[in-house]
């Protein structure tokens, strides 16, 4: 079911009434990016050196990385084989019951063969998995596993189709371009998530979730792998470097807004600036009419 | 020397009379009069704040490079009005507060003007032979939100773009004449070649405020000279207006009032974002952000818009976009037609041409009443429509239920709302006493163990107590003694 709902790109709905009917519904999820030049990737470190590097990492070797992906900070995680041994242990005790035995999927939750260690940790370090109603969207939680148990249970599943699917990656925003990830965040992901990352509600009763707690690792997974109701998109739609610019982006400045002017209002926009527009401001004024003009 | 050099200036220009009249103006002592002053003094700020904005603003397509502070956009093109909006909130100094008083303030002018509005037709105020000033009234907040649309289409960011797009969607939706409106107003297809910032701006800034000073100019001419309605009391008739004269009593509420209301706004401006187009970027047509709302002045429009059902046929060669045109023209339409018209509706409905200058209770006429609280649930619910994604992301509801949901709302509610508020005006008709503060009541147990209650008359300061108003002395220098002092409650015949 939820395989099916995937295939089909969803369209943001809450417009949809009339503008979408209006011709207004241009979704191109493809990596068009702004033309930023390079000058502006030494002022973007600047802003985030606390930031640099991210998660968890046993190793970060680049055994299984393209020479692209490590150029762009994206490094490719190696498990040792040490961790098959617990991971397989934990998945017996918490997934099998679901995704059956040596994980090939039963009735009840899909095949994760051939998925790769890093939608397993994305599903797992996220909270989603394991999962306790089924027939829900998995929904992020306090993750169940701690990082080390995760990688085990990665490493478990990847032990299968060893090199098949996406793996973990490491990411380093050091070499960052917030200006491409503005660019590339607003044409690939702002029509779901919002373009302050806050999330929203999509057709179909499903739901874009708000970005401001996902770590660069998670975000690059999402990206990668596409979970749920999210398009995947594969290095052929945004290439490495701009993957890492976008995690940067929503690491750096969905995550942590300037919020000049004041108390930002969550990220909700005109609705809750009219409420504070009509609450405080008129209801407050007409207090004061009340109080300086008399009752006559 | 002062009396000398102002004789100087009455004899060649005979301001005494006038002065002297405008001074004397009596305000009821009502704060419910007061509330067309937070819209005048919040359109001050208005003004004032824009004036500051056009310094900096550069009202241009044109694309440039981003290279002022904030760092996520160097490097990306933008247009020129873009960047100088982001230059206004970051590098211009005191540049972030004046857009934010300048937004806070629209919000609060179009509030208000909503309140004022209220109150006007609630009590009947636009009766005879006020219907001019009513007029004049609605047409002030059709221009206002016309120009907090424009305006807030300025800055060229990524939200107010979608805006823009809406628009012109909306226009080509009107039948056979609306691609033609578009295409003059865009100077061709959407998005324009570069046309409609300069346009929008021109008009923001000078056209539509100039009309708007115009209409507030004859709306408070009238004012003086029809003078000002007054609630039924003690002392008041038809034929005369009891309260505080322009001078000095009232001068000094409402310059208190207008302190009160720009201090307000620029709280709000120091303390509370609003519309922080930094986060939003830059427009670009083929880009869309999901959670658009226009300001909640437009949000009627557009929650109308997202709760049609999508309807629309192909006829006589042409398709007809009914989805759009009947929530986004032919609603509107209707709307401010019957705001214009009401005045003369109401008069051909009661057949009362009479003069009218004392007020009625709302409860007193409870048909309109009731009307107004439907049309009133109706604006309201159709506002809120506007925000069913948030809605359905807070309570975690599928959108498509939120929309039934308010499909069915929109119409059912109204209605109740009027059968509720016209019952309601009854019930309180029969209860003289409803509004009026309470007697104080003593209660005794007597020997037997009985209660009883007893009503004592009400504390000294504590009932309401009418003040005798004195006329309005007729000439300069001619204040008798014995009348400059007193409660300072004028009377002033009409
Ligand atoms: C209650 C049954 C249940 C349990 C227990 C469970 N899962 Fe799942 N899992 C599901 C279902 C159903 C889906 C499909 C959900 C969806 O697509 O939204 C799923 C999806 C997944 C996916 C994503 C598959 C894809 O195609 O993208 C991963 C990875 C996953 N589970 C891993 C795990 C792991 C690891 C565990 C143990 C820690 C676990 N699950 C426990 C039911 C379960
Ligand atoms: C078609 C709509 C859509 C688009 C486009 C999209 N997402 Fe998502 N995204 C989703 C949905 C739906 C989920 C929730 C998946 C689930 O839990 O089943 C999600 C989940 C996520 C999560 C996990 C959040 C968390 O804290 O658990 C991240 C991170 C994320 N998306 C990032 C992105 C980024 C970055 C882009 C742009 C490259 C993007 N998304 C584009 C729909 C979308
Ligand atoms: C009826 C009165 C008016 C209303 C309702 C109104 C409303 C608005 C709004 C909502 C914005 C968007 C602000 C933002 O968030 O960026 C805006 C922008 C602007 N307004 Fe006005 N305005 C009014 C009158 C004026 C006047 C009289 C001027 C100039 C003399 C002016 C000059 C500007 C300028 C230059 C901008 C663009 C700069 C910016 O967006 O920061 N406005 N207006």
């Amino acid at each position: 079911m939820r395989r099916l709902l995937r295939a089909r790109l969803l369209v943001p709905a809450g417009v949809a009434a009339g503008v979408a009917a209006a011709g207004l519904l241009t979704f191109t999820p493809a990596a068009q990016a702004g033309t930023a030049p390079s000058g502006s990737s030494s002022s973007a470190s600047s802003l985030h050196a606390s930031t640099a590097s991210a998660s968890v990492a046993p190793t970060t070797s680049g055994a299984a990385g393209s020479a692209s992906a490590k150029a762009a900070g994206i490094n490719p995680v190696t498990l040792p084989s040490s961790y098959i041994a617990p991971g397989e242990a934990l998945f017996a005790a918490n997934c099998a019951s679901c995704h059956g035995t040596d994980a090939v999927g039963t009735s009840r939750a899909p095949n994760l063969q051939g998925l790769g260690a890093g939608t397993i940790d994305f599903w797992v370090s996220t909270g989603r998995m394991p999962l306790a109603d089924p027939t829900e969207q998995a929904v992020r939680k306090p993750p169940r596993f701690n990082a080390l148990q995760t990688l085990e249970i990665a490493a478990y599943v990847q032990s299968f189709t060893p090199g098949v699917g996406v793996p973990i990656y490491h990411v380093n925003l050091s070499q960052a371009n917030l200006a491409q990830g503005q660019s590339l965040f607003t044409l690939n992901c702002a029509a779901c998530h919002t373009i302050t990352g806050a999330g929203d509600a999509l057709a179909d009763g499903a739901f874009a979730p708000s970005l401001h707690v996902a770590t660069p690792t998670q975000i690059i997974e999402a990206i990668r792998t596409g979970p749920g109701n999210m398009p995947h998109f594969s290095a052929g739609n945004i290439t490495n470097a701009q993957a890492r610019d976008i995690v940067a982006y929503v690491h750096e400045v969905i995550q942590h807004p300037t919020n000049r002017g004041g108390f930002g209002l969550g990220g909700n926009g005109p609705v809750a600036e009219g409420f504070v527009a009509l609450l405080i401001g008129v209801g407050g004024l007409l207090l004061v009419a009340f109080w300086i003009g008399e009752r006559a | 020397m002062i009396d000398k050099s102002l004789r100087w200036v009455d004899d060649r220009l005979g301001v005494a009379k006038g002065g002297r009249t405008f001074l004397d103006k009596i305000f009821p002592d009502h704060w419910s009069f007061m509330l067309g002053e937070i819209a005048l003094y919040s359109f001050v700020v208005l003004l004032a704040t824009g004036v500051f904005l056009t310094l900096y603003y550069v009202p241009s397509a044109k694309e440039v490079i981003y290279h002022g502070s904030y760092l996520p956009l160097r490097g990306q093109r933008v247009s020129e009005a873009y960047a100088s909006t982001i230059g206004l909130s970051f590098d211009v100094k005191s540049g972030l507060l004046m857009r934010q008083a300048h937004h806070w303030a629209a919000d609060i002018f179009l509030g208000s003007i909503a309140v004022h509005m209220a109150r006007v037709f609630f009590t009947g105020a636009f009766r005879k032979p006020r219907e001019l000033n009513w007029v004049v009234g609605v047409s002030m907040l059709l221009l206002g939100i016309l120009n907090g649309f424009l305006g807030y289409s300025l800055p060229d960011d990524l939200v107010s773009g979608t805006g823009i797009r809406i628009a012109y969607s909306i226009l080509e939706s009107i039948p056979i004449v609306g691609s033609y409106i578009a295409f003059f107003l865009f100077g061709g297809n959407y998005p324009g070649n570069g046309i409609i910032i300069p346009r929008f701006f021109i008009i923001h800034v000078l056209i539509i405020p100039a009309i708007i000073v115009g209409l507030l100019a004859a709306h408070l001419g009238l004012l003086v000279k029809q003078k000002h309605t007054q609630f039924p009391g003690k002392g008041r008739t038809e034929h005369n207006v009891v309260g505080s004269p322009m001078f000095p009593t009232f001068m000094a509420k409402t310059t208190g009032f207008m302190f009160m209301t720009t201090a307000t706004i620029f709280l709000l401006a120091g303390f509370a974002q609003i519309n922080p187009i930094w986060q939003f970027g830059p427009y670009q047509p083929y880009q869309i952000s999901y959670a658009v709302q226009p300001d909640w002045y437009m949000g009627w429009l557009d929650g109308a818009l997202r709760i049609m059902p999508s309807w629309e046929f192909v006829g006589w060669g042409h398709t007809w976009p009914l989805e759009v045109f009947l929530p986004a023209v032919l609603f509107p339409g209707i709307v401010f037609n019957l705001f214009f018209a009401w005045p003369f509706l109401e008069a051909k409905l009661t057949k009362d041409r009479a003069y009218h200058n004392l007020l009625d209770r709302p409860r007193d006429r409870p048909k309109r009443t009731a009307a107004g609280a439907s049309v009133f649930m109706l604006l309201f619910m159709v506002f809120c429509a506007s925000s069913t994604d948030v809605l359905a992301n807070f309570f975690n509801v599928p959108l498509q239920s939120v929309l039934i949901t308010f499909r069915i709302i929109v119409i059912v509610l109204p209605i109740l709302t009027f059968f509720v508020t016209y019952q309601i005006c009854k019930e309180l008709q029969g209860y003289e006493a409803a509004g009026k503060r309470k007697h104080p009541v003593v209660v005794t147990l007597t020997p037997e163990g009985e209660y009883r209650t007893t009503e004592m008359a009400p504390h000294p300061g504590d009932g309401h107590e009418e003040i005798e108003p004195i006329p309005v002395p007729t000439f300069i220098n001619l204040v008798p003694p014995e009348l400059a002092t007193g409660s300072g409650v004028r009377r002033v015949m009409r």
